[in-house]
C-alpha cells in the first residue's frame, strides 16, 4: 500500500557503495531500515550514511549482551524521517570501541552509558563524570550484562 | 589564581529533581560547565528484563511523571510492532488525545516554572490554576491525574465517552482563551521580553550538531518534530504545523511552547470530530515472538526513543530508552558559555529538564576571586533575580502586582 | 473551591498550631509526586494562605516532604539534609515509592522507601499522591504532634 521508495533508494545507495553490505541492509517497514556490519567496516559505513545519506541526527546507542559478543545498535535519523538501525558487534573478551563524538558530540552521554553498564571501553571519550551509576559503585560490576544480578551488589558490600 | 566553586547540590526547590552541576566562573562569566547526573538512576532497563511485558507498561510509565503517557505509548508501540499487531484506529485516536492533553499540562507547567525562575510568580499561579482544567479531564478519563494507565498491548484500556469528548472540547475553548492571554503577556510585557531575550543562546548549527530535540531545538530554527517526520498513532491524519522560531534563546523557547499549545488545541478538535467508531483494543499474545523494533514519540520535551528486543518469551530481552532531556543536556553547556551566573536557573529550566527521565546541584569555581562557594538552587535563583534588577533594571514586582489574582 | 468544609476546618486548626515551614526533597522520584506537592501550593489547593511556606534550606524547615524511592546515589545527601533540620522535625513520605520503594522495588540502585534511611512520621500513599491526600496527611501529622505535646505538658505538671 505505501510506497517504500525513499527507503529503497537508501538501501540501494549503501549496497552500491559497499558491496559487502549486500543482504546486510533491509527495509523493515516504512521509515525503518536495519543494517549489520562487522566492526572493522563500521566507521566507513556509518560515515557514509551520516554524510552522504543525510542521517545527520543521532537518536541513541543501544548496547546488548549477546553472550560471546556485545551488540551495539546505532540508531540514526534525519529530516527524511527514516530511522536507520546500524548494528555491529565487539567481542566480550575485548570490548573496545572508538568514540563517534567527533561527528556527534551529543553521543558522549550514550557512550558513557555503555562504559558504566556493560564495561565497554570507548577510546577517545573525553574526561568527565561517569554516567549513570553512582560514585562508589563497585568496580567490575556491569548491571546490564546478563550474568549480573542485583544481589551481587550487596555481596560486594556496595552501600 | 584560584576559582570559586559554587556547588548547587542535588536539592533544587525549583527544579524538583536532583542533579549536580559544576560551573567555572571568570569574574561573572561562565567559562566551564560540568554535569553530574545519575541521582535519579533507578535501574529501570535492567528491571524491565525481569518483568513481563504487562508489568513493564506500569514500570515504564513511571520513568517520568510528566510525560508518562509518552513513555508508555513509545513502549507499547515498539512491542506491537514486533508482534506484528495493528491496533484499532479508535485506539490510535485515544492515544493521541491523551498525548496531546499531556502536552497541554506539561507546557502550562513549564510556563509556570519558567516564570517562577525569573521572579514572575503570579504567572506561575495562573498557569498552574489553568493546568487544573486539563488535570481534571485526565483524571475523569483515566482515573488518575498522572500515570494514566491508558495503554495496553493492542490498544487502550478505557474509552472516551461522548460526554467526555464534549468536556474536552469545552476545556479546549477555555484553555485557548487563557493561552491567548499568555501569548499576549509574552509579546506585550517588555520586562519579560527583556529578561528572556538573548539568554541561553544556541545557534541552529549547534542545535543540529548536538542533537537537541523538542521545543528547545525548534526555538533555534530546527524543524525536527517526530509527529511530522515519523508519524505514529493518529498523527498521520492530522493537519497541524510544526512550530519553529528564530530567536534561538529562552524567549524563543517560551514562544514555541505557547504556539505549540494552539496547534494542540487545533489537533484536539480534529481528533474529537473525526474519532472513528470501533474497538478500543485487540487481542495480544502474552509471549511476544522474537524480533526488535525502534519506536519514537514526540514527548512535550522532545523526541523520546524506545528500542525493544523480544525473544519469544513473556519478558523482553532488552528495553532501551532515551528520553528527550538526555539529548538536550549537552546543549546547556553551549548555552551557558560566556553567560552570567545569573542566567543559570532560567537557562537550565528552559530546556524543560526532566531529570527523572534522564536520571540530576551546582558548584561554581571563580578564577578571578579565587574563592569556592556552595549555593543552593533557591539562593542562586534569588541572586539571579537581584542581579537582573541591579544590572538591567528588570524587576517583576510591578508585573506581579499588575496580574495579581484578586480574592479567591 | 475543591476542598470540602471539614478539610478547611482541619487546615484552620493546623494553621493555629503552627505555620509549618516545609522543605521538599526528591530522592529519585519520577516527578509526579513532586508536581502534586507544588500543585498543593497553587490556587486551587492553596496551602500558602494557611501559612505553609516552601523553604529552600533545611535549616529553616519543620517538615521534610520526601518523594521518591531512595536511590543509593542520593542516600548520603538525604541523611545530611535530615541532620541539618532543627528539632522538632518531621519527615513525610509522599507517594508509594517514598513509602516502600513502590514500582521500583527490586531495582538495583534503589535502597527502598524513605524509612530505609531516615525515620518517617507520616506515609502518604498514591501514585502519585493527590494534593488533597498530601494536605490531609500533613494535617494529621501536625495535629498528632500537637496532641503529643499537650500530653507531655500535662504529665510534666
Amino acid at each position: 500500500m505505501t510506497e517504500l521508495n525513499k527507503e529503497q533508494n537508501i538501501v540501494d545507495s549503501v549496497v552500491k557503495k559497499f558491496d559487502f553490505m549486500n543482504d546486510k541492509i533491509k527495509t523493515k517497514r516504512i521509515r525503518r531500515i536495519s543494517a549489520e556490519v562487522v566492526f572493522n567496516n563500521f566507521r566507513q559505513v556509518f560515515d557514509y550514511m551520516v554524510k552522504e545519506l543525510n542521517f545527520n541526527a543521532m537518536c541513541m546507542i543501544t548496547g546488548l549482551d549477546e553472550g560471546e559478543n556485545f551488540g551495539l545498535i546505532y540508531h540514526i535519523t534525519g529530516s527524511h524521517g527514516v530511522v536507520l538501525n546500524l548494528k555491529t558487534d565487539i567481542p566480550r573478551n575485548n570490548p573496545v570501541l572508538k568514540t563517534i563524538s567527533d561527528i556527534f558530540p551529543g553521543a558522549i552521554l550514550y557512550e558513557r552509558e555503555l562504559v558504566d553498564m556493560f564495561g565497554i571501553k570507548v577510546e577517545g571519550l573525553p574526561e568527565g563524570n561517569r554516567y549513570p551509576l553512582f560514585d562508589d559503585w563497585p568496580k567490575d560490576q556491569y548491571p546490564l550484562r546478563k550474568d549480573w544480578t542485583p544481589d551481587m551488589l550487596d555481596k560486594k558490600g556496595g552501600n | 589564581m584560584g576559582t570559586i566553586k559554587i556547588p548547587i547540590g542535588p536539592q533544587h526547590p525549583a527544579l524538583k529533581e536532583p542533579a549536580s552541576f559544576l560551573i567555572s566562573l571568570d569574574g561573572e562569566r561562565i567559562k566551564g560547565f560540568g554535569m553530574r547526573l545519575g541521582y535519579n538512576h533507578r535501574g529501570i532497563e535492567k528491571a524491565a528484563e525481569a518483568r513481563t511485558y504487562i508489568q513493564d507498561i506500569y514500570l515504564i510509565e513511571r520513568v517520568c511523571g510528566i510525560c508518562s503517557h509518552s513513555h508508555s505509548t513509545a513502549f507499547v508501540q515498539a512491542v506491537e510492532e514486533i508482534a506484528g499487531i495493528e491496533i484499532p484506529k479508535r485506539a490510535k485516536y485515544i492515544r493521541t488525545i491523551m498525548g496531546e492533553l499531556e502536552r497541554v499540562h506539561s507546557h502550562l507547567l513549564w510556563l509556570g516554572v519558567a516564570a517562577h525562575e525569573v521572579g514572575f510568580d503570579t504567572l506561575l499561579m495562573y498557569t498552574w490554576r489553568d493546568r487544573e482544567v486539563v488535570m481534571d479531564l485526565l483524571a475523569a478519563i483515566s482515573g488518575n491525574r498522572v500515570n494514566y494507565g491508558m495503554n495496553t498491548f493492542g490498544g487502550v484500556r478505557r474509552d472516551i465517552s461522548k460526554e467526555q469528548q464534549a468536556d474536552i472540547l469545552k476545556a479546549v475553548d477555555i484553555l485557548e482563551e487563557r493561552t491567548k492571554y499568555y501569548a499576549g503577556i509574552a509579546t506585550k510585557e517588555t520586562t519579560l521580553i527583556k529578561r528572556l531575550s538573548g539568554v541561553g543562546y544556541i545557534s541552529k548549527e549547534d542545535v543540529l550538531k548536538l542533537g537537541t530535540v523538542g521545543p528547545t531545538g525548534r526555538a533555534s530554527g530546527m524543524s525536527r518534530d517526530t509527529r511530522k517526520d515519523d508519524p505514529y498513532a493518529a498523527y498521520g491524519d492530522l493537519d497541524f504545523n510544526v512550530i519553529t522560531d528564530t530567536h534561538c534563546d529562552v524567549y524563543g523557547r517560551a514562544v514555541v511552547r505557547v504556539f505549540e499549545l494552539f496547534e494542540t488545541y487545533k489537533m484536539l478538535r480534529q481528533l474529537i470530530k473525526n474519532i472513528p467508531d470501533g474497538e478500543i483494543a485487540v487481542k495480544f499474545p502474552r509471549k511476544v515472538q522474537a524480533g526488535e523494533a525502534t519506536s519514537r514519540y514526540e514527548a512535550p520535551r522532545g523526541e523520546d526513543v524506545h528500542y525493544v528486543k523480544a525473544n519469544g518469551t513473556d519478558k523482553p530481552e532488552r528495553v532501551k530508552l532515551r528520553a528527550p532531556t538526555l539529548a538536550n543536556l549537552p546543549s546547556v553547556e553551549k548555552m551557558l558559555e560566556d553567560n552570567n551566573l545569573a542566567d543559570v536557573p532560567i537557562t537550565i529550566a528552559a530546556i524543560d529538564p526532566c531529570f527523572s527521565c534522564t536520571d540530576r546541584s551546582i558548584k561554581v569555581n571563580n578564577a578571578t576571586t579565587g574563592r569556592s562557594e556552595t549555593l543552593s538552587w533557591g539562593v542562586l535563583r534569588a541572586q539571579s533575580i537581584e542581579w537582573y534588577k541591579r544590572e538591567h533594571g528588570i524587576d517583576f514586582t510591578e508585573l506581579n502586582k499588575k496580574y495579581q489574582i484578586r480574592g479567591n | 473551591m475543591k476542598m470540602q468544609g471539614n478539610m478547611i476546618g482541619k487546615i484552620v486548626t493546623w494553621a493555629r498550631i503552627k505555620s509549618p515551614w516545609v522543605i521538599h526533597f526528591n530522592t529519585g522520584a519520577c516527578n509526579a509526586c513532586d508536581i502534586e506537592i507544588v500543585a498543593s501550593l497553587t490556587p486551587i489547593f492553596d496551602l500558602e494562605r494557611f501559612g505553609v511556606l516552601l523553604k529552600g534550606t533545611p535549616r529553616h524547615a519543620d517538615v521534610l516532604l520526601c518523594s521518591g524511592p531512595v536511590t543509593r546515589q542520593i542516600e548520603k545527601r538525604l541523611k545530611r539534609i535530615y541532620e541539618q533540620m532543627p528539632a522538632p522535625k518531621f519527615v513525610v513520605a509522599i507517594g508509594t515509592c517514598a513509602c516502600s520503594g513502590g514500582v521500583f522495588n527490586g531495582c538495583y540502585s534503589i535502597k527502598g522507601g524513605i524509612d530505609s534511611t531516615i525515620p518517617v512520621a507520616a506515609y502518604i500513599p498514591g501514585c502519585p499522591a493527590r494534593p488533597e491526600a498530601i494536605i490531609d496527611g500533613v494535617v494529621k501529622l501536625l495535629t498528632n504532634f500537637e496532641e503529643g505535646e499537650r500530653k507531655k505538658r500535662r504529665a510534666a505538671k
